[in-house]
């Protein structure tokens, strides 16, 4: 059974990561940006499915597998953080939290 | 024999460190009995090694031993080498004779002082570096106990010291001193080119066809001598080394370091006698000095200064005659001045001692009739100094004085600059003895000696030799320092007799093995010597009583000459000039001009770029997430740009 061409596939990676990081630059809130990390890091997995298929080799598979648990992980630290902030009765919005400027 | 000569080498300074390392765990007075007792063992080992060597035949005394080689170089060996001969032993007998003396009067003379067991560290180790001096049998050594003699004698001038003028005087007495040691060790340098090695005597045969490197390597000698004994160019440092005790000027500054540079021509004649230009270079300085020096001591008004003086002066006439080639004649004055200038010191020391520190000869006056002993042992010292016979400077200076007879006219000038010496020896010598000593005593005298106690609050007010609590005695002081005191006197009245150059000279014959003189004065010449330089001290001693004592004639007074005088030929100024002055200007000059901008600046400047970069960095670390992210966008948007357009 084939699909469609493997550049189909890219052209929507593409699109996944490029929302993502657009979402990441004009976003303030940070649940959003957390949001837009993941569409990001499912844009590339994509693609390296992609990939895989399209060489035949299994370990693009593997990667989008580590992939994904490292943003299982990312998700929990960040979701942790935004708790804390929102503990702290701080706004959630990126741009006030700014204290590690020079 | 050797083992004796190496205890008394080591019996000093066994007494230095142990009264170092017991510290405060000895009483004071017990630290000075066993300083005193450690050069009273050195004595009687430099007894016994003479009495050992006596019993040899002339020729065979002469007997080296090393027990240590320490520096291996090819064939270059240096150890821990002394040498015993005649020269060594009669500079033994001499150190560690008037040493025991003088250690034994600073009991009485430092009872009380606050640093009396670091006095008497510093005493015992003096008597040790200048044994190991004497005693070396090669230049290392020598130079060694010539170093550290320097260094006892800058812990001894410095001693008390929170003077500043005592810390100034050593420090002038060192750098002078260590401008000598550096032309003796380059001296040392060409004699290790040359002969490979520098033990006694095979080192100073430099050989024929050297002639500039004899004359290099005598230079280098004499310079050594000469800053040691305080001679013309480098003698301005002896007079302020006066800040020191007064003991410590009796052993150091007139008696034995100073006879070093002495000592040292006798020791190395041979390099001087291939060098006759500048043997004779080294009697014209010491001529020059003894008429300097007398003229100097002329308008001194501090009594130790004025015996500093004369030392000086007299050690020019040992120079005098060390150049002239009478090297036994010049050991012999120099073991006999030894004798007379020690109790001139401490004769001195006992009248200082008793006015609290007073050392200035116009608040002085009377004190004879208050202090008959001292006043007879400050005369036969004085009878000694000029010469008077039969005191003991008689028998020694007039040989001096004759050898520089029938020498040409190089050394009828250097005769008739002695006897000119002799003059001013006389009217400087009892100028001093006549205003401090005869008359009525003085109102200050009187206020010292003669009310039973006075208010301590005057002891500050007199703040020269004993501003430090030492409880003032009574009349001529403590027992230990009498006794030297006339042990001295009875030497110097009759030390000179050993050695009568017309009949009897054992001196002369103990020394020949060692060094030959050159010339030896005939009968006549002695005795024509003897006639000028006995006439014209008592000449001088006339003038002296004329103008200080029956003040039948106005002491002259020319403006022009006493201010030369009282400048001291205004050598400081002119070394202040020369070198101290050049050389801050010089320190100024690369501070301003090399370290401030580089050094410095580049240190500086250092800090100021880091600190610039800092600033300009700082304004990129916004805190703002997001502009974090889209850098990292930006950059891998450029990097992938760039990936794609290389390939």
């Amino acid at each position: 059974m084939r699909g469609p061409e493997v550049v189909w596939y890219l052209a929507v990676a593409a699109f996944l990561f490029a929302t993502g990081a657009l979402g990441v630059l004009l976003r303030r809130s940070p649940l959003i940006v957390l949001l837009s990390l993941e569409i990001m890091l499912n844009g590339a997995n994509l693609a390296l499915i992609a990939f895989a298929r399209h060489t035949g080799n299994a370990s693009g598979q593997i990667f989008a597998l580590a992939v994904m648990a490292v943003a299982a992980s990312e998700v929990v630290v960040g979701l942790g953080l935004i708790v804390a902030i929102s503990r702290k009765r701080l706004d959630l919005d990126v741009d006030k939290l700014s204290f590690l400027r020079g | 024999m050797i083992v004796a000569a190496w205890i008394c080498l080591v019996a000093p300074l066994a007494g230095a460190l142990l009264i170092t390392l017991l510290g405060t765990g000895i009483s004071r007075r017990a630290a000075a009995y066993v300083s005193t007792a450690s050069v009273l063992g050195a004595f009687a080992a430099a007894v016994v090694v003479f009495a050992k060597l006596l019993s040899e035949s002339p020729h065979a005394r002469s007997h080296p031993s090393t027990v240590w080689e320490w520096l291996n170089a090819g064939s270059f060996h240096v150890g821990l080498r002394i040498l015993v001969d005649p020269l060594s032993v009669m500079m033994m007998l001499i150190v560690s004779g008037v040493g025991f003396l003088i250690v034994a009067y600073s009991i009485g003379y430092m009872d009380g002082d606050d640093e009396e067991r670091r006095y008497f560290a510093y005493m015992a180790l003096f008597v040790f570096s200048m044994l190991a001096l004497v005693q070396a049998g090669n230049l290392v050594i020598l130079l060694v106990g010539w170093g550290l003699v320097g260094l006892s004698s800058y812990l001894l001038i410095g001693f008390w010291h929170e003077r500043p003028a005592a810390i100034a005087a050593a420090k002038k007495a060192f750098v002078m001193n260590a401008i000598g040691d550096a032309t003796m060790a380059l001296a040392f340098f060409v004699l290790i080119q040359h002969r490979q090695t520098l033990n006694f005597p095979d080192a100073f045969a430099v050989g024929p066809g050297h002639g500039w490197l004899v004359n290099l390597v005598a230079l280098g000698l004499l310079g050594g001598a000469v800053a040691k004994s305080a001679q013309l160019p480098l003698q301005t440092w002896l007079p302020d080394a006066m800040e020191g005790p007064t003991p410590v000027s009796a052993l150091i500054h007139a008696a034995t370091m100073v006879t070093a540079g002495v000592y040292l021509i006798v020791r190395t004649h041979a390099v001087f006698e291939q060098a006759p230009r500048v043997q004779e270079l080294a009697a014209g300085l010491g001529a020059g000095t003894l008429l300097m020096a007398g003229l100097i001591a002329l308008v001194q008004t501090d009594i130790k200064r004025v015996i500093a003086y004369s030392t000086m002066s007299q050690i020019g006439y040992m120079f005098l005659g060390a150049g002239l080639g009478a090297y036994a004649n010049a050991e012999f004055h120099l073991m006999t001045h030894a004798f007379f200038k020690a109790l001139l010191f401490m004769a001195a020391g006992i009248v200082i001692h008793a006015l609290a520190g007073e050392q200035d000869i116009r608040k002085m006056g009377g004190v004879g009739r208050l202090m008959p002993v001292t006043r007879i042992a400050f005369l036969i010292g004085s009878l000694s100094l000029v010469g008077i016979p039969p005191f003991a400077g008689f028998f020694s200076k007039d040989s001096i004085i004759a050898s520089a007879l029938g020498r040409g006219w190089y050394g009828d000038i250097l005769f008739v600059v002695a006897l000119i010496g002799t003059f001013l020896t006389g009217l400087y010598a009892f100028r001093l003895f006549f205003i401090v000593f005869p008359g009525e005593p003085s109102p200050f005298v009187q206020e010292h000696l003669m009310r039973g106690s006075h208010a301590s609050g005057l002891e500050g007010a007199h703040a020269a030799d004993h501003s430090h609590g030492v409880h003032e005695h009574k009349g001529e002081g403590p027992f230990s320092m009498t006794a030297p005191v006339l042990v001295l006197a009875v030497l110097a009245v009759i030390g000179g007799w050993i050695q009568f150059a017309p009949l009897w000279h054992p001196v002369s014959d103990w020394l020949q093995p060692v060094a030959r003189p050159l010339a030896e004065p005939t009968n006549t010449q002695e005795a024509l010597a003897s006639l000028f330089a006995f006439l014209l001290g008592l000449a001088g001693i006339g003038v002296a009583w004329m103008l200080y004592s029956s003040r039948r004639w106005q002491v002259p007074r020319y403006a022009f000459a006493a201010r030369l005088l009282e400048h001291k030929f205004y050598f400081d100024e002119l070394y202040d000039l020369a070198f101290y002055r050049p050389a801050v200007a010089c320190a100024r000059l690369l501070q301003r001009g090399f370290e401030a901008p580089l050094v410095q600046g580049s240190v500086g400047g250092v800090g100021w770029a880091v600190r610039e970069l800092g600033l300009g960095t700082r304004r990129l670390q916004t805190g703002l997430v997001r502009t974090y992210a889209l850098a990292i966008a930006a950059s891998l948007v450029v990097i992938m740009v760039v990936f794609v357009a290389v390939r």
